[in-house]
C-alpha cells in the first residue's frame, strides 16, 4: 500500500506523541541519576539544575554492582551454552535416528513447553537444598540447563530440513556418529543457534524468580537481584537508584541494538514454527 | 559397526536432556502432586495423606483466591488491550515514512529489560504521593489531587496492566508486522483494480491474513499472563492487601515463606491445569476460527 508523501507526514506527526510518550519514563530515569535526591522530589521532569555526576560514582563505590555484574554474565554465559549444546544434541539422534522409542522421547520433552515453572517450584527448592545447590552459582546454572527443552525444540525444526545424505555420505566415508554430529551438523545449525542464543540469553539475563529464591548471599546477587536489593535500600534514594537502572540498561541497549534484526528474525521464525 | 551399535551412539546423545529435564522439570512436577494431598510441612519428614483436605481449603483462602482472579483478569485483559493495540501499531508501521526505524525501536525496546527493573521505573512515575510523576502532572495540568495509583485495589490492578501493555505492545506489534510483511501485494493490487477502497483492503485482505499471528501472539500473551510475578511484585509487592497478589507470589508466599508445602502444591496443581485448560481452548478456538475466515 503506497500512500503520498502528505499522508506519510501525517503518520510522523501522529506517531510522535505516542513515540514520546513510550520512551518517557527512560527519559525521566536518565534526567534524574545527575539530580540530589531533594532535586528529583521536587522537580522530576525538568533537566538536571547542574549537571552532577556523583552518583555515578557512588553507585560503584556503595554496592557490588561490578561483581553482580559478573556473576550475571557467568550464569548466562554457561548455562546459555550448556542449553544450546544440550538442545541440540538432543535433536540429534530424533531426527537422524527416528523410530517409534525417539517419537515418544520427543513427546516427552516437549510436554515441557506446558509445564509452568511455578508448578514445579515447591518441590525445585527442597531438591535444591538436598542437592546442596542453593546459592551456588553451578547450581543456578544446572537448573537453567532443564530449559533447554525450548533450545530442543528450534533445533529439532532446523535440523529436519538438514539433507539426509549429508550424514549418510559422511557414513560412507567413515566418519563417527559423534563425529558428524559436531564436525557436519552442528556448523550447519549456526542460524537457529545464534536465535536461540538471543532468546535464552534475554530470559537468564533478566530473570527474577529463580535467583530470588535459590541465591541469597551477598556474593552471590545477580543483577537483577541486585536492582531489587537496592530499591529497598534506596528507598528513599530514587537518584541512586536510577543510577543503577541505567548502569543496568546499558549494556542491554547495546545488546539491543546489535541484536535488534536478529531477534526480529527470531521472534518471526519462532513465530511462523510455533 | 553393528547396527545396535550405531543406534546406542545416537541415543547417547539423549543423556544431557533427559538427565536435566527429568530432574529439574518432571520429577518435581510428579512430586507436586503427591505433595499436595499431603500434610507435609518441610520439616517433618513423615507425613500423612490428607487426601483432598488442601484442595478443599483453597478456595477458604484469601490469599489464594485473590492470587487466581488477579492473575486470571491480569492475563485476559493484557491480553486483550495488548492485541487491540498491536495490530493497528504494526499496520502504521507497515507504511512508508521518515521515522519508521526509530518509532519501531523506541515502541520494540521496552520489550528487551526485565519486567523488574521496569515495573520500579513505573513506580516512581506512578508513586501515590504528591511529588509522585503522575500525580504532578495531573495537578498542574488539570488541579486533580494526587490519586493513589498503587495502593486503591482497582488502580493497582489497572496500573499493572498498563505497565504491562506499556512493555510488551510494541514486541507484539512487531510479531504482526512480519506477518503483515509476507502478505503478497499483488492480492492489494487486485482488490484495488476491482475497486477496493483502503478501510476494505484491511478488513478482507489484511485482518484475515493476520489470523495466524493472531494465534500464535495470543497464546503467548496469555500463557505470559498466566505466568505473571515480577510486574505486579516490584509495582505493588501485591498490594493492597491481596489484591494485586498474582499465583505465582501465592505460590511463594504459602510454600516457601510459610512452609505449607502441601497447600502451595495444591496451588501449582490447580495453576496447571488453568494454563493447560486455557491455552487449548484458546489455541483450539482460533484454529478454527483461522479456517473459517480464511
Amino acid at each position: 500500500m503506497t500512500g503520498g508523501t502528505r499522508r506519510n507526514w501525517l503518520l510522523d506527526l501522529l506517531l510522535l506523541p505516542v513515540g514520546l510518550l513510550t520512551f518517557f519514563p527512560f527519559y525521566l530515569v536518565i534526567v534524574n541519576t545527575f539530580k540530589s535526591a531533594q532535586e528529583t522530589s521536587s522537580r522530576p521532569m525538568s533537566l538536571p539544575n547542574t549537571w552532577d555526576f556523583s552518583n555515578y560514582g557512588n553507585v560503584f563505590e556503595e554496592t557490588p554492582i561490578v561483581r553482580s555484574f559478573g556473576n550475571s554474565l557467568v550464569i548466562t554465559v554457561c548455562s546459555v551454552l550448556l542449553m544450546v549444546m544440550i538442545g541440540a544434541m538432543a535433536a540429534y539422534p530424533v531426527v537422524f535416528n527416528p523410530g517409534r522409542m525417539n517419537r515418544l522421547v520427543m513427546l516427552y520433552l516437549l510436554m515441557g513447553f506446558m509445564i509452568p515453572f511455578q508448578t514445579t517450584l515447591i518441590p525445585l527448592f527442597q531438591l535444591m537444598t538436598d542437592l546442596n545447590l542453593v546459592d551456588r552459582l553451578y547450581g543456578l546454572i544446572a537448573l537453567y540447563a532443564g530449559g533447554a527443552v525450548f533450545v530442543f525444540f528450534l533445533m529439532l525444526g532446523y535440523m529436519k530440513t538438514i539433507p539426509k545424505e549429508l550424514s549418510e555420505a559422511a557414513i560412507i566415508d567413515g566418519c563417527s556418529v559423534w563425529g558428524i554430529f559436531w564436525r557436519i551438523i552442528f556448523p550447519l545449525l549456526k542460524p537457529i543457534t545464534v536465535t536461540s542464543i538471543i532468546f535464552q540469553t534475554m530470559w537468564i539475563w533478566n530473570d527474577f524468580l529463580a535467583p530470588m529464591l535459590f541465591l541469597g548471599s551477598n556474593r552471590n546477587t545477580t543483577l537483577v537481584l541486585e536492582i531489587y536489593k537496592a530499591k529497598g535500600e534506596f528507598s528513599v534514594n530514587w537518584p541512586m537508584f536510577m543510577t543503577m537502572t541505567v548502569i543496568t540498561l546499558i549494556p542491554i541497549f547495546v545488546f539491543f541494538l546489535l541484536m535488534q534484526k536478529q531477534i526480529v528474525k527470531g521472534i518471526v521464525g519462532g513465530a511462523v514454527k510455533g | 559397526m553393528t547396527k545396535a551399535l550405531k543406534q546406542l551412539q545416537y541415543q547417547v546423545f539423549l543423556l544431557p536432556i533427559l538427565l536435566v529435564y527429568t530432574l529439574f522439570t518432571i520429577y518435581p512436577l510428579l512430586r507436586s502432586f503427591v505433595l499436595s494431598f499431603t500434610d507435609f510441612n518441610g520439616y517433618n519428614k513423615d507425613y500423612n495423606f490428607t487426601g483432598l483436605k488442601n484442595y478443599m481449603k483453597l478456595f477458604a483462602d484469601d490469599a489464594i483466591v485473590s492470587g487466581i482472579s488477579f492473575t486470571l483478569l491480569f492475563a485476559l485483559l493484557s491480553t486483550l488491550i495488548i492485541t487491540v493495540l498491536a495490530i493497528p501499531l504494526a499496520l502504521i508501521l507497515d507504511q512508508n515514512f521518515l521515522t519508521k526505524n526509530i518509532h519501531r525501536a523506541i515502541f520494540f525496546f521496552p520489550s528487551i529489560p526485565s519486567g523488574l527493573l521496569l515495573a520500579f521505573i513505573w513506580g516512581f512515575i506512578l508513586s501515590p504521593v504528591s511529588s509522585g510523576v503522575l500525580n504532578t502532572v495531573l495537578r498542574e495540568l488539570f488541579g486533580v489531587g494526587p490519586q493513589p495509583w498503587l495502593s486503591d485495589p482497582l488502580l493497582a490492578k489497572l496500573s499493572t496492566i498498563v505497565v504491562a501493555t506499556w512493555a510488551s505492545a510494541g514486541w507484539h506489534a512487531v510479531l504482526y508486522l512480519a506477518f503483515l510483511q509476507a502478505i503478497p501485494k499483488d492480492y492489494y493490487e487486485a482488490a484495488s483494480i476491482d475497486g477496493a477502497n483502503r478501510p476494505q483492503l484491511i478488513r478482507y485482505i489484511t485482518l484475515p491474513l493476520l489470523a495466524p499471528a493472531m494465534t500464535v501472539s495470543v497464546m503467548l500473551l496469555l500463557t505470559g499472563g498466566l505466568k505473571v510475578f515480577e510486574v505486579p511484585f516490584a509495582l505493588t509487592k501485591g498490594g493492597p492487601g491481596f489484591e494485586t497478589h498474582t499465583i505465582t507470589q501465592v505460590i511463594v508466599l504459602r510454600g516457601i515463606t510459610e512452609t505449607q508445602y502441601g497447600l502451595a502444591s495444591a496451588i501449582s496443581i490447580v495453576f496447571f491445569l488453568i494454563v493447560l485448560a486455557i491455552a487449548y481452548f484458546q489455541v483450539t478456538l482460533m484454529q478454527k476460527r483461522e479456517e473459517r475466515i480464511q
